[in-house]
């Protein structure tokens, strides 16, 4: 039952990191002159959601 | 004969091995796996930073491939994570960040060396990380205006009474939060990609074993899948080294923005 929990959480984790390059990506060719402060920006939100996912992994694999 | 099987035993084993196990002395004084590791990083880092300062006062002008990559690293340090958030007061706060930095990358490195563990893999060592941050920015706001100032300034400037005492509720709470989501988040990233990588090693060795048993088309094909495995390790393999530096960089920037926030207040 866990690793289905798991799955679940994964979902809102992939959309959140998929919505987050698709506007990095997005707003470096409408303006590549902004690449470097978008990619710190794009890391950051990246790890911020990521995280998330990772807590369900980790909270999955000790709390059985 | 299904090698799946077999999986889930051996992760349980694989479990147990990430747990904090004690090497020198019990649980109250003494030494854990995990400390041990991290005390061999630090003792790296200091090697490396002292080697480095040494080679450095040879020549004026910086040679060798050494010299040049802390150089660079150090100085992707000061332009990108003090500079650039910290401003004009970046040479106050960079000795700490800087310290963050090389202690979570060493870690790290250390970490991804097959049989040794990241000492940031344990709660323990990322809170007290995640602790010192939270204390700097905390006295430096104390500082800066007085305690009770600090305290005041946590809500906005601007806001009509009623919903001002409920920001600065809200704002309190996410204070104390920045604490707990820094120490998880490097705990989480460090933990969950030993675990992969120790996941897809076990894979690999349950898929050949079949064919040590006894020869068979069936067995040559989990043979196939065996060396598929290999290669998906060394990708994460990889990716974990990358996801290491990311980490260190993460934090560091969000103890960056956190002192910003104090300092323009």
């Amino acid at each position: 039952m866990g690793v289905i929990g798991y799955g679940l959480g994964v979902i809102g984790a992939s959309v959140g990191i998929g919505m987050a390059a698709f506007g990095a990506t997005t707003s470096m060719a409408r303006q590549p002159e902004v690449q470097g402060r978008l990619f710190t920006t794009f890391i950051l939100a990246s790890a911020f959601v990521e995280a998330l996912a990772l807590i369900g992994f980790v909270v999955t694999l000790i709390a059985k | 004969m299904n090698p799946l099987d077999k999986l889930s035993g051996e992760m349980e084993e694989l479990l147990d091995g990430f747990m904090t196990q004690t090497v020198v002395g019990d649980t109250t004084v003494g030494l854990t796996n995990y400390i041990f590791w991290m005390c061999v990083a630090l003792a790296l880092l200091v090697i490396t930073v002292f080697l480095f300062k040494k080679m450095q006062a040879k020549s004026l002008v910086p040679q060798g491939i050494f010299v040049n990559g802390m150089e660079l690293v150090v100085e992707f340090v000061r332009d990108d994570l003090c500079e650039s958030i910290l401003g004009e007061t970046w040479k106050k706060h960079f000795p700490f960040l800087a310290a963050l930095f090389f202690f979570i990358v060493s870690n790290s490195i250390v970490g991804v060396i097959p049989g040794c563990h990241p000492g940031t893999g344990t709660i323990g060592v990322t809170a007290a990380l995640a602790l010192c941050s939270f204390a700097y920015f905390v006295v430096l706001g104390c500082r800066r205006m007085g305690v009770a100032g600090y305290i005041k300034s946590l809500a906005p400037k601007g806001v009509a009474f009623p919903m001002n005492l409920l920001v600065w509720v809200i704002e309190l709470v996410s204070t104390f939060l920045r604490l707990v989501t820094l120490a998880v988040r490097l705990f989480c990233n460090m933990f969950a990609g030993h675990v992969v990588m120790g996941t897809f090693a076990i894979l690999a060795t349950l898929f050949v074993e079949p064919l040590l048993q006894e020869f068979s088309l069936v067995a040559l094909g989990y043979v196939g899948a065996s060396a598929f495995w290999v290669v998906l390790l060394i990708i994460i393999y990889l990716v974990e080294i990358l996801v290491g530096v990311i980490q260190a960089y993460v934090f560091t920037l969000l103890s960056a923005v956190y002192i910003q926030i104090v300092e323009n207040e």
